[in-house]
């Protein structure tokens, strides 16, 4: 195929159209009361039949006969073995089901407040073991 | 599997020959809405790009040309990306992503 | 008229904390060795630091993002990894510098030996950060940052022959005791002071905090092309005071009390105890901005709450980084290093840091997605693209002149 041949358009989705790298990876996560929350640094794909974390192998497990959607955002780990390389046990990531997204746009939006959420348990943990005991903590400085 | 799993794999057809590198996956909302206020994210093609691994900022897709110095130089180092639908994935692998031979090349740029 | 004097505090405060104590000791050096024939370079550096506030602030107030988070979005996470971790570490040096900086204005003031302020500059800092109101901070210290009109002040006291001062800024020449890679050396060392890296990191993180909008965009506009260039006038008056005092007598400036003694000179006591007070605001001023600087790029890097808006239980990550940050840079000054080298090398890497910060701000400003229809327009473009070759023909350079001069021996 040579460089300028036009390429076919392909058929017309049916409904909005998000490239996983270019629109989800490394955006922001703010909840509903634009609280940062993480950053979002990968995505969880699963099949309707699929188990817990069926990773990629020569055996024909992942195949385009399966329909795939992102059941998740992906925190923690997921950032440094995306810098560095690999690939962390599913045990290790943080997740935010995708059905707790309510907004995509230059950031991602979840519903309701990020307290109950396991990915955002480091800021609690410096914020009461730290923080909190430092006099003037909780003060509002506005 | 996750994301990574698929981001920076070689693609090649049955015969081994290789078309390219899988730089992003497009997905479309079109899935049921299950629990939350948003459709599902269901996976709908992979972006191939013919040589370069990564996709630097996105430019080859969005249209921006701007900055000229850097708009022109992504833009050649770029050319020729395409989107593969999934159905015409045949396997996933560890080091590779397998595509149909007769899989169709579409235009990868995204509209709108 | 109230908006007035809003317009009159954002220019007074922009000219005020335009200096850091970089600007003041590289100033004061270049003024020593080459006379007047480096301020073509301040010049240029103004116009860049400009150029890149303006777009940064602009950035963040149309896309409400700052620039690390952009950093992030848009190089990915692994360049995105390298260029946190060099701007971090730069700005960890910077920050030394200015606390060491401040440690040696109150030295100056008080014939108290610095090692003993530095921990007590930090901890003043430190409790700023904990407490105090953005907005206050940033008025006093650039309020009171306005006493290094002294040396201006001082150079007009001085009475020098304005017509060699002008000639030697136009006709820029390398002095006959010096050589051509010392010359270029030094003029990166000052592009590296006007433009310092975290001076964007905090303008667009600012900008964020204080809840920029676009009709906001107009007074920073104002601000900044009035501001900048006020306070680079400033820096010029700094190395044209050691024009006329310290090359003729070959005077060499190691501390800071060479480069105020024009100053002394020009208006004894009084004016010294003024210039000093400015010295002490600068540089505090800066050793914030460097300190909230730190916790932006990791913050916005990872992901964390951040900002002085929070209370400091809302942004836990954030205050810690800062207070490891001040603590490890009172470490390293404790050590007993020279924080007038610490400083000399800090603008040097500060000019190699640039191209990172730069590129990606340069590319949001004409990415449709995060600024809708406020896209760079041709001549902020072209302005762009120009510096873009400066600022990478000066960070290639740095490293290797460095090396061949034995950083400016």
């Amino acid at each position: 195929m040579t460089r300028d041949e036009r390429l076919p358009r392909p058929p017309t989705p049916a409904g909005r159209v998000l490239d996983a790298r270019l629109h989800l990876l490394s955006r922001q996560v703010l909840d509903a009361d634009d609280m940062p929350l993480t950053t979002v640094d990968d995505l969880e794909l699963r099949s309707t039949d699929d188990g817990p974390d069926r990773a990629p192998a020569a055996d024909g497990g992942i195949t385009g006969a399966r329909v795939y959607t992102v059941t998740a955002l992906l925190s923690g780990a997921a950032l440094a073995t995306r810098v560095l390389g690999g690939r962390a046990p599913a045990s290790r990531w943080l997740r935010i089901d995708w059905g707790r997204v309510s907004d995509v746009g230059t950031v991602v939006r979840i519903a309701g407040t990020g307290d109950d959420l396991d990915a955002t348990w480091t800021e609690r943990w410096v914020r009461d073991r730290i923080i909190r005991r430092i006099p003037g903590g909780d003060h509002d400085p506005q | 599997m996750i994301l990574s799993d698929l981001l920076d794999l070689p693609v090649q057809d049955p015969t081994g020959r290789r078309l390219g590198f899988c730089i992003d996956a497009r997905l479309v909302l079109d899935a049921p809405a299950g629990a939350g206020p948003l459709a599902g994210a269901r996976l709908h093609g992979l972006v191939v790009s013919p040589r370069t691994r990564t996709s630097f900022m996105g430019y080859e897709r969005s249209g921006v040309r701007r900055p000229w110095p850097l708009g022109a130089l992504l833009e050649r180092r770029h050319a020729g990306t395409f989107l593969v639908l999934w159905e015409d994935v045949v396997g996933v692998e560890r080091e590779r992503i397998l595509v149909a031979g007769n899989a169709v090349r579409y235009d990868a740029r995204l509209r709108g | 008229m109230k908006r007035l004097l809003g317009v009159a505090l954002g220019v007074l405060t922009a000219i005020g904390g335009f200096l850091d104590i970089g600007d003041l000791v590289t100033n004061a050096v270049v003024g020593s060795r080459f006379g007047m024939s480096l301020v073509w370079v301040v010049v240029v550096g103004v116009v860049g630091i400009c150029v890149f506030a303006q777009m940064s602030g602009r950035v963040a107030a149309v896309s409400g993002r700052a620039t690390f988070e952009i950093i992030r979005e848009r190089l990915g996470p692994r360049t995105g990894a390298a260029n946190l971790v060099a701007s971090f570490l730069i700005n960890l040096l910077t920050l030394t510098a200015e606390v060491g900086g401040v440690a040696l204005a109150l030295q100056l003031a008080s014939s108290v030996e610095p090692r003993l302020w530095m921990p007590v500059a930090a901890l003043a800092v430190w409790l700023v950060l904990w407490r105090v109101k953005f907005k206050i901070m940033e008025n006093v210290t650039g309020l009171v940052g306005l006493c290094l009109v002294g040396f201006a002040v001082a150079l007009f006291l001085l009475g020098p022959d304005w017509g060699d001062l002008l000639s030697g800024a136009l006709h820029p020449t390398v002095p006959a005791t010096e050589g051509h890679a010392v010359y270029w050396y030094y003029a990166i060392a000052l592009f590296g002071a006007a433009m310092t890296p975290y001076e964007v990191f905090f303008f667009s993180s600012g900008a964020v905090e204080e809840r920029w909008k676009v009709k906001d965009i107009a007074e920073s506009r104002l601000n900044v092309l009035v501001g900048f260039p006020l306070g680079g006038l400033l820096s010029i008056s700094i190395a044209a005071c050691a024009t006329v005092v310290l090359l003729p007598r070959h005077i060499e400036v190691s501390a800071l009390s060479q480069i105020v003694l024009p100053v002394a000179q020009a208006g004894g006591k009084l004016l010294l105890a003024v210039v000093i007070v400015g010295i002490v605001a600068a540089t505090f001023g800066a050793a914030l901005e460097t300190s909230l600087s730190s916790g932006y790029t990791l913050a916005q890097y990872l992901g964390w709450s951040w900002g002085k808006f929070r209370r400091p239980a809302q942004a836990a990550r954030f205050h810690l980084t800062m207070i490891v940050t001040l603590l490890v840079g009172t470490g390293i000054l404790m050590t007993g290093v020279d924080p007038v080298m610490v400083t000399e090398y800090s603008v040097v890497f500060s000019a190699v840091a640039l191209p990172l910060t730069y590129i990606p701000i340069l590319v949001v400003a004409n990415d449709p997605e995060y600024m809708g229809e406020h896209v760079n327009g041709r001549v902020m473009n072209a302005l762009g693209t120009v510096f873009l070759v400066v600022i990478l023909l000066a960070a290639l350079a740095a490293i290797p002149l460095m090396v061949v001069t034995g950083a400016g021996r």
